[in-house]
């Protein structure tokens, strides 16, 4: 069965999914004060959500049924590359969406 | 307030649609948007979920993509620490990357922790956040599904990510990091129950330390 549609998986994941976020969010709110993350964790800490998202994309966008799709006919590749300098230069998500999402169906509608 | 809410409209939004054109049954999404209130994680583990991958790599994916919570938790923990329990826990649990965004900016350098109006501030972002993230996911999902699939709406998922991403990594350390975790996700993507992306992951972070300290070394001339 596919794994979406079985109840039992999708709750099990919700349930651990929700406990992630009260965790980490209310980690140090919870914790007693004289608890201090060390500055080498805190440091490692800061690049992992970027690696992780980024670990995330790649394979999401230049692969496909585990093969790297990098190449000229990649549309999703000219988007991502398109929205994300727009984002990185304007920090406006409207603008990234529209602009990433407009290369996209250009590039499909002239193939 | 109007340009953040906008931007949680956008990004709940879209996470509704990655949701119900990843397969999702609507009611599935619907329990998940209400009880997870994450949108980077719900979106980074659907790829995951769609596989049946197991559910430690759900989860621990998940969590490396929350761990900046524990940051954001760790450098406003004064406002909250002498508050009871139960309400540091629903606190914590509404501190998402905007609400937290908001919150330090207006009061970053004030001198007083945990005054009344800084509760009237937090509550209130939290409550529209809250209130707006749902409304436009569950519209996501709704809406979602009849688009053709060819229209490339999974797209805009990994294109939300990409607005998470890049505020993360504008400093030397983090863009190495990045460009590392982008390569070896590539390279190791045949590796089973996405395994690879926790290697990558790990990868990247001691890349990023080793940079950040031979930046550091730079800068002292040592």
């Amino acid at each position: 069965m596919d794994a979406l549609h079985d109840w039992s998986y999708m709750l099990a994941a919700i349930a651990g999914l929700t406990l992630g976020t009260v965790v980490t969010r209310s980690s140090f709110f919870v914790l007693p004060a004289r608890i201090q993350l060390p500055e080498r964790v805190e440091r490692a800490l800061r690049y992992a959500p970027a690696c992780a998202l980024a670990a995330i994309i790649a394979p999401g966008v230049l692969s496909h049924d585990k093969h790297v799709t990098i190449g000229w006919g990649n549309n999703q590749m000219w988007a991502l590359i398109a929205a994300s300098l727009v984002f990185a230069k304007t920090r406006n998500m409207l603008a990234m969406m529209v602009v990433g999402m407009g290369v996209f169906t250009a590039l499909r509608l002239l193939a | 307030m109007a340009p953040f809410a906008l931007a949680i409209a956008v990004w709940g939004f879209v996470t509704g649609v990655a949701m119900v054109n990843s397969g999702m049954p609507i009611p599935v999404g619907v329990l998940m948007t209400l009880t997870v209130f994450a949108g980077s994680a719900q979106l980074a583990v659907l790829p995951l979920l769609a596989v049946g991958a197991p559910l430690p790599v759900v989860w621990v994916t998940a969590l490396i993509v929350n761990l900046r919570f524990v940051i954001f938790a760790a450098s406003s923990r004064s406002a909250f620490v002498h508050l009871p329990l139960r309400q540091r826990v629903l606190a914590g649990y509404l501190n998402g990357d905007l609400g937290f965004a908001l919150f330090s900016l207006r009061f970053a350098d004030d001198p007083e922790r945990g005054t009344p109006v800084q509760w009237g501030f937090f509550y209130g972002g939290a409550v529209v956040n809250w209130v707006v993230w749902q409304v436009a996911s569950i519209a996501g999902l709704l809406l979602g599904g009849l688009a053709p699939t060819d229209w490339g709406l999974e797209l805009a998922a990994y294109l939300a990510l990409v607005a998470v991403l890049v505020p993360m990594a504008t400093k030397f350390p983090a863009v190495v990091g990045v460009v590392v975790a982008v390569v070896l996700s590539l390279v190791t993507v045949r590796m089973p129950l996405r395994l690879g992306s926790l290697v990558s992951v790990a990868a990247g972070v001691c890349i990023a330390m080793v940079a950040e300290r031979w930046q550091t070394s730079q800068r002292s001339g040592a």
